[in-house]
């Protein structure tokens, strides 16, 4: 094994944690008021909706695909709930349900795509992107805002509220963590998911339902995203049509940037909330430094790219010389 | 060996040709004469270093060691350019062409026609339209697409492509009949034979022993990398009169010819060691049971039982069906026709789930792709197939006893290293394989497949798998071991199958088989099919094969 394997796969491994640890130091030595409590409530409070976008995305890219739609699935989701409560008197829980049904049947028409029709999942979530954003600006007179001031409080609470003095926010983004965390980490699904994700022949030779399971991913993935569209409408109190669009991005380079932390680079689910984490962070302290928040994409390109290359070396010096031909 | 007069006089000499792999010497000081205006035969058994000299003729291997002279001449530097240049023409066994060009484009490509305006078609198409109808006596229109054409039309567009442009001086073709019927093969041995009495010289790589005697002016020999003798063919080449009809051609070894006596005692050479665990077969009751299978394209109306108790052998030579049989069974590639009972249930096979969850269970033979996720470890490698042992209800993982159990197994069949969190991939061929093992004794299943069980697995390793798989059917299981591999068939097996060109020629039990029997079996090409009707050979038969399959 080359001197430089194991250096290389430490600074893989926690140079991204360092960098983390880095800007967190950074913004608390310039910011009085990165450090307070209320400020980083606020960070964990402003990315639930990432998170929960972000997690559904870790299953399908560990299933081996990727998921270009959920942005849709996010509006869709918040869109219906609202739509059901204004026109339909529909009671704000059964609300709920209808969003995420909403939601998920995105997700159904993804798998068709991808695995009935063989279509690939970049080019079919593309496909579902296009039609998705097409359809709610027909609905919404070419983007229009859906205002829905008269909500229940119920269904505002989940955004606005607290339990047990901790946002409702937070708590839907713990839950959707925790529940994602034990399915994809520790049941033999997740298990199965990651095989399929890592070598598919291999994971059907071995008799596991690749077909079923690529299912469950773009479904569950999609029925999440749209929870995460229910609580920005709760906010907000109205639908903003295409708003979704703007996790999709966030969500992938969450994704990415917790697999280059795992040891075969796999996405995974605790890496996922240090990407998401990362994110938040990084904009929240920009923001208070009174710097220009536009830095924050430029920041997350260069952690990306630099945590995937590094990733990639590290795969490079260990395959040279642990690998056969 | 050569002596340098020969060298000058030769069309092709590789001298001392040496060629290592990490855990493999595919050639050591091998070499290779061709004399000009000959038809030259090259055989072995797979593993023997055929493909990797004329690989490293190729320009596609760089040897370790030794020198190659075309034409009298060395050749300082070999790549794909200089090779090309001296006038070597390849004709691969994978047919090289884009189904959606035509005729004509696919006959200059990368060597195209300019005109005053770009390419000139007109003249490509006139080109390649006479040279098919004046080398090779076929009318095809240039216009066509190659999807469109036969498989030995194909056949004939490659070698069209290679002798276009009239610089060739040597042409190498590599298993060339592998997808052909009887008649498309008569055909072009006409074409080969005309390309040598036009001064060309050739190189005809085959596993088919009859062809070889029938077409090649000498054949050279392969064994273990090496080459072990060059046999004088002259008086079965060409032979007077008209052209043989098909079934004058297709004498088989068993009935005579024999020079391919000699050829297989050169190709085998070696001994049965007791590698193989000593076993008294008790064959139960029927366990598998396969009737009038057929896939629409590589093989037909295959019927076989296995009982409880039984190593069964299947094999054939590249071509045979034998691995597009393998998968059928296991459900990766759809059936055609026929049936399948387990265990005298009938059971429709449309997924390898299925046929798990049926008690059929395969190690493929691709273990790298099929057999194993390279980037997980041996504990979950072995798990894979039983997970559902080894959870709740729900599928909540129970950790400790995914370990128990995978550890079990992995114990039983002494995987090295015995760290279940090792990942595979850094495990060697043999103990890959045990793992894939691991995981289907798990299973409890009742019909083991093991598709080309020992390669890439040292020698070690491969007796220890031999004693598992005897110890699988000692166990009750029915066994199935597919393999190009003839000792180990012999080895291993109570009762094997010969498949040769998609259908199951021969049935025989093992003990007091000789190996050369086999072989001649196997390698029987169209002769042992003549006499089973030429319908496979049509339009069914091509249809089905893909461009570059």
């Amino acid at each position: 094994m080359s001197r430089r394997a194991p250096a290389l796969a430490l600074l893989s491994r926690y140079g991204f944690l360092a960098v983390f640890l880095g800007f967190f130091i950074f913004f608390a030595t310039r910011s009085d008021a990165f450090l307070n409590t209320s400020n980083l409530v606020n960070i964990l409070e402003g990315n639930a909706i990432l998170l929960v976008a972000a997690l559904g995305m870790t299953l399908v890219v560990a299933s081996g695909g990727i998921d270009l739609s959920i942005g849709i699935a996010i509006d869709f989701g918040g869109w219906l709930a609202i739509v059901a409560m204004m026109d339909h008197d529909v009671a704000w829980p059964l609300a709920i349900v209808v969003g995420i049904a909403v939601g998920a049947s995105v997700g159904v028409f993804n798998s068709f795509l991808v695995v009935w029709l063989g279509v690939s999942p970049f080019l079919a979530t593309l496909g579902t992107f296009f039609i998705g954003g097409s359809i709610q600006q027909i609905y919404t007179s070419g983007g229009g805002q859906v205002p829905f001031r008269e909500m229940p409080e119920g269904y505002q609470k989940l955004a606005t509220g607290d339990t047990l003095g901790i946002p409702n926010e937070i708590i839907v983004g713990a839950i959707a963590l925790m529940l994602f965390y034990v399915f994809l980490e520790r049941s033999i699904h997740g298990k199965r998911i990651h095989a399929i994700g890592l070598q598919r022949s291999a994971a059907s030779v071995a008799g596991i339902n690749v077909r079923g399971y690529l299912w469950v991913a773009f479904i569950v993935a999609s029925a999440t995203a749209s929870v995460g569209g229910i609580i920005a409408t709760a906010g907000l109190r109205q639908f903003t049509p295409l708003a979704g669009f703007s996790y999709l991005l966030d969500a992938i380079a969450a994704v990415f940037i917790g697999a280059s932390m795992h040891p075969q680079q796999r996405p995974n689910v605790p890496g996922t909330l240090v990407g998401v984490l990362f994110l938040g962070m990084v904009s929240n302290g920009l923001n208070l430094m009174g710097l220009d928040f536009n830095f924050r994409d430029a920041l997350e390109g260069l952690i990306l790219v630099g945590a995937i290359a590094l990733a990639v070396s590290q795969r490079r010096v260990l395959g040279r010389s642990g690998a056969s031909a | 060996m050569t002596n340098t007069a020969d060298t000058k006089a030769n069309a092709l000499s590789m001298h001392n040709i040496s060629k290592a792999f990490p855990g493999v010497q595919a050639l050591d000081s091998a070499s290779l004469a061709v004399a000009p205006q000959e038809i030259h035969g090259l055989v072995g058994e797979n593993g023997a270093g055929k493909s990797t000299i004329i690989k490293v003729l190729a320009g596609i291997y760089q040897a370790d060691r030794g020198s190659v002279w075309v034409d009298g001449a060395p050749l300082d530097q070999i790549t794909p350019e200089t090779v090309h240049e001296r006038g070597v023409r390849f004709i691969h066994q994978e047919l090289s062409l884009v189904p959606h060009f035509s005729v004509a484009e696919s006959v200059f490509m990368a060597q195209e026609k300019r005109g005053m305006l770009g390419l000139d078609t007109r003249k490509m198409r006139r080109l390649s339209e006479a040279f098919l109808a004046e080398t090779l006596g076929a009318e095809i229109d240039g216009r066509t697409l190659i999807r469109d054409l036969t498989v030995a039309q194909r056949k004939l567009v490659q070698i069209a492509r290679a002798l276009i442009d009239g610089q060739a001086r040597l042409v190498v073709f590599d298993e060339p009949t592998a997808v052909l019927g009887a008649t498309d093969i008569n055909t072009l041995f006409g074409n080969i034979r005309r390309l040598r009495d036009t001064g060309i010289s050739i190189v005809y790589v085959s596993h088919y022993l009859s062809e070889i005697t029938e077409i090649c002016d000498r054949v050279t020999v392969f064994r273990n990398g090496e080459d072990v003798g060059t046999i004088d063919l002259g008086g079965a080449t060409a032979p007077p009169g008209p052209a043989p009809s098909d079934t004058d051609s297709a004498w088989s070894a068993a009935n005579g010819a024999p020079r391919q006596g000699e050829i297989i005692k050169l190709m085998v050479g070696r001994e049965i060691t007791d590698m193989y665990p000593d076993r008294k077969p008790e064959a139960g009751e029927t366990v598998l049971e396969v009737s009038g299978l057929s896939d629409g394209s590589r093989f037909s109306d295959v019927n076989f039982s296995v009982r409880t108790g039984e190593i069964l052998g299947l094999t054939g030579i590249i071509g045979s069906g034998r691995e597009a049989l393998v998968d059928t069974i296991y459900g990766i590639r759809r059936t055609r026709r026929g049936s399948l009972t387990i265990d005298g249930a009938p059971v429709k096979l449309r997924s390898p789930a299925q046929a798990v969850r049926s008690g059929l269970v395969l190690v493929p033979r691709d273990r790298r792709n099929d057999g194993l996720v390279l980037d997980m470890s041996v504990g979950d490698n072995v798990n894979m197939a039983t997970l559902d042992k080894v959870s709740s209800k729900l599928g909540w993982l129970m950790r400790a006893q995914a370990r128990r159990q995978s550890d079990e197994f992995a114990e039983q069949l002494d995987v090295r290293p015995r760290r279940s969190a090792t990942i595979v991939r850094f495990l060697s061929g043999g103990n890959q394989q045990k793992v894939v093992l691991a995981r289907w004794l798990a299973t409890e299943s009742k019909v083991f497949v093991l598709d080309q069980p020992t390669t890439g697995v040292d020698v070690g390793a491969r007796s220890e798998i031999y004693a598992l798989i005897a110890q699988l059917a000692t166990g009750g299981a029915g066994v199935i071991v597919s393999s190009n591999d003839l000792t180990e068939i012999l080895g291993i097996c109570d009762r094997v199958l010969v498949m040769v060109r998609g259908r199951i020629v021969a049935e025989r039990p093992t003990s007091g088989l000789a190996l050369d029997e086999l072989v001649a079996l196997t390698t029987s090409s169209a002769a042992a099919t003549a006499d089973q009707g030429a319908a496979i050979y049509g339009p069914e038969h091509r249809g089905g094969l893909e461009v570059g399959a």
